[in-house]
């Protein structure tokens, strides 16, 4: 490689259109004369009217539905008070040790009503320990159709719905939406990931099958995903 | 951070994909292997119960499709905007990242691509890297160029670090440990981790977890590959039921995407339909459990993630097929191994036989284009019955593209001159009934001879490679047309 081509110092504003630009445009070059060398190979696909997807009738009952059959936890809750019952429970089925939390003010209103003598980190501390025995955060959609969770940066972080063995997620009923492409379609239109770095469609507990395909649960991430689900926000 | 520092991560494969240490070309090699593992027994127990497996959640995970077929369309569709329009894509998605504070690096070949994350390794002291499984960071052999400069690299998706403590490489694009049994699973672990665990799967998981989270925890460098680049929303897509992805591409200070440059995608919404159809066609799953989106390094306010975020987009050869119309397509493939396990060949001669790192049938499509002509003899392994284009999710027609490799092999004169003198005299039969029927009747002869002398199998036998481990071809007292002429006559 000549020394034109060596990378200058990352971070510098324009390290990736500038120092190894040779390359770039040579790969852009070679883009372009091959797409005018030959028309496409496969004529385009007229769109149909066929749905790919049954559409989604009863978005409550299909999530719960499929929450279960993604081997997730899905307790259901009247109001606050139900909910930090079903979150007091949680947190006594677990081994003692520190809790992170997601820094949020429905979720400091929640621990309020929940008598525990665990260590709490907020996120606003930093990222979550590795010893964290759970973690508590919000979420920014749950998705019916295929049972998931939609959580951002702003939910946490990107370590607090993975690197502890149990992940509770706090949400309301008004945040469900029908299918992926109703949730990814809001994302964008939000511009989600202009004003944050990360986001997860997160459908069940961190799970193998890569030995004789035999389901393991808990395979680098959290064993056991639970949502408390609230009637009312 | 305080978690201890890892035992020295698992050597360099001795044998790679890429560089095996057996001897003959590739085309031997094949031919040699693909005989002694379609002989293999207990390989083939392993490969049918997993196939099976598959087969069942895959045909389970289709019937959830309202119209599966109008899904597959739609894929298709989305790949081929994509690959039409790649400058425009790719450039759309560069702008977006470096906007978010990424980093953007355009790599033409595997050496640039290494030399980059060696480069930013060394400057950033990087003594540890974790990756998440990523078929391109295979293809470049990026683990074993950083090991060259003394770093430890661990691979972290639970198959992957099955094969790495094996110095092997990846059997299959998705499931890289298929082809072993729990107990041989159970034995390199207690081998290599830790003496006293048992031959169950979730044992065995645990202590790869417990092993993997101390080297998460110490590494500085995250390397991940990426299922999709969206480019309107500058983000990678990964698709991961583990959480090693997520773990790798949230821990280190620096996460690297390597990825090739026809990953890229229009819109964020495709992946409405992409995510499902990749994991349907990929395990059986309705969704991967983390369909995780990365755009940038971590923003200010953020509770953690890497301080810098670098994607390598990776040409490789793939910019040649473009030029080429009727290949085109092949750079739709979105790497879920559905053509692997559907395949008759494959399911035969295993992973490993094909030397390469994209096995099967759209590795036997790629790879004489990506690596040249002496990987010309895998569009020839194949049967042509077309099982891997029924299933592809975006519709590549790849047994047709193994028909066209086959064309362009010959054309090109890459065929071996023996191969090319037995054509010459087939079709010479083929066009001279009465020399066919010669010829068929002095096979006969010759064989009968051979076979009741009891040489057969042995060198002297043409047909020795299916004779040495079964029971030997019945040879007919007469040819078909005198078997016919008989009939018809009564």
């Amino acid at each position: 490689m000549s020394d034109t081509q060596k990378p200058g110092v990352p971070g510098a504003p324009a390290f990736g259109a500038t120092g190894w630009k040779p390359g770039r445009d040579r790969i852009l070059e070679r883009i372009r004369a091959g797409l005018r060398a030959a028309p496409p190979s496969v004529a385009a696909v007229p769109p149909t009217e066929s749905t790919i997807f049954e559409p989604v009738s009863n978005p409550r009952e299909r999530f719960q539905q499929e929450a279960k059959a993604n081997l997730m936890e899905c307790l259901p809750a009247t109001d606050a008070a139900a909910s930090a019952q079903n979150l007091a429970q949680v947190l006594d089925s677990l081994p003692p040790g520190e809790i992170f939390v997601q820094d949020a003010p429905a979720l400091r209103r929640l621990l309020e009503g929940v008598r525990t003598a665990r260590a709490i980190r907020w996120s606003s501390q930093g990222a979550p320990s590795e010893a964290s025995q759970a973690t508590l955060t919000l979420a920014r959609a749950l998705i019916a159709q295929t049972g998931s969770v939609f959580v951002t940066a702003s939910c946490g972080g990107r370590g607090a719905s993975v690197v502890a063995p149990c992940h509770i997620v706090y949400a309301t009923a008004d945040q469900l939406v029908p299918d992926l492409e109703a949730a990814l379609a809001g994302a964008a239109r939000e511009g989600v990931l202009n004003e944050q770095s990360f986001a997860c469609v997160i459908s069940g507990s961190s799970r193998t099958a890569d030995i004789e395909k035999i389901l393991v649960q808990g395979a680098h991430g959290p064993r056991r995903l639970v949502v408390i689900l609230e009637e009312h926000s | 951070m305080n978690a201890p520092a890892p035992t020295p991560a698992p050597n360099a494969p001795q044998a790679t994909a890429a560089h095996p240490a057996v001897e003959g070309t590739p085309a031997q090699r094949f031919l040699r292997d693909a005989a002694a593992k379609s002989a293999d027994l207990v390989h083939r127990e392993i490969i049918r119960k997993n196939m099976e497996s598959y087969d069942a959640a895959h045909l389970r995970g289709r019937s959830r499709f309202k119209d599966w077929e109008a899904a597959r369309r739609r894929c298709q569709e989305i790949k081929r905007e994509a690959v039409n329009h790649l400058d425009k894509y790719l450039l759309q998605f560069e702008a977006n990242v470096l906007a978010h504070g990424g980093h953007v690096f355009w790599a033409e070949d595997s050496a640039q691509a290494c030399a980059y994350v060696c480069s930013l390794a060394e400057r950033h002291k990087v003594k540890t890297v974790v990756k998440s499984k990523s078929m391109v960071t295979e293809e470049i052999e990026l683990a074993s160029a950083l090991e060259k400069l003394g770093i430890a690299v661990w691979e972290t998706d639970l198959g992957e670090y099955i094969v790495q403590l094996r110095h092997e490489p990846p059997y299959h694009i998705v499931t890289p440990a298929m082809h072993l049994n729990r107990k041989q699973i159970g034995d390199l672990f207690r081998e290599k981790l830790e003496p006293g665990l048992s031959d169950d799967p979730v044992e065995l998981m645990a202590a790869a977890r417990r092993k993997l989270r101390q080297a998460f925890f110490a590494a500085e460098m995250g390397i991940s590959g990426a299922n999709f680049i969206v480019a309107d929303a500058g983000a990678i897509a990964i698709s991961t039921n583990e959480g090693n992805g997520r773990l790798t591409t949230s821990v280190p200070r620096i996460h690297v995407a390597v990825t090739g440059i026809e990953k890229v995608i229009p819109r964020l919404q495709d992946l409405a339909t992409l995510w499902p159809v990749l994991a349907t066609s990929g395990t059986g799953q309705p969704i991967t459990t983390y369909g995780t989106l990365i755009g940038g390094p971590r923003r200010p306010g953020e509770a953690d993630g890497p301080e810098e975020f670098h994607v390598v987009l990776l040409d490789n050869g793939r910019s040649r097929l473009l030029a080429n119309g009727e290949e085109r397509e092949v750079l739709h493939c979105i790497r879920c191994g559905a053509c692997l396990n559907a395949c008759p060949v494959y399911r035969h001669v295993g992973g490993h036989t094909y030397g390469t790192i994209y096995p099967g049938p759209i590795g036997s499509v790629l790879t004489p284009h990506l690596r040249g002509p002496e990987f010309d003899h895998l569009s020839f392994a194949s049967s042509l019955c077309g099982a891997c284009t029924s299933v592809c999710p975006v519709r590549i027609d790849l047994h047709h593209h193994l028909l066209h490799n086959r064309r362009d092999s010959v054309q090109a004169d890459h065929a071996e001159g023996g191969q090319r003198l037995m054509f010459r005299l087939w079709r010479a039969a083929m066009l001279r009934p009465w020399l066919y029927s010669w010829g068929g009747r002095l096979g006969r002869l010759g064989l009968r001879t051979l076979y009741g002398l009891g040489l057969a199998g042995t060198f002297l036998d043409p047909l020795r490679e299916w004779n040495r481990r079964r029971a030997p071809v019945p040879l007919p007292r007469r040819s078909f047309r005198a078997q016919w002429k008989r009939e018809n006559r009564k």
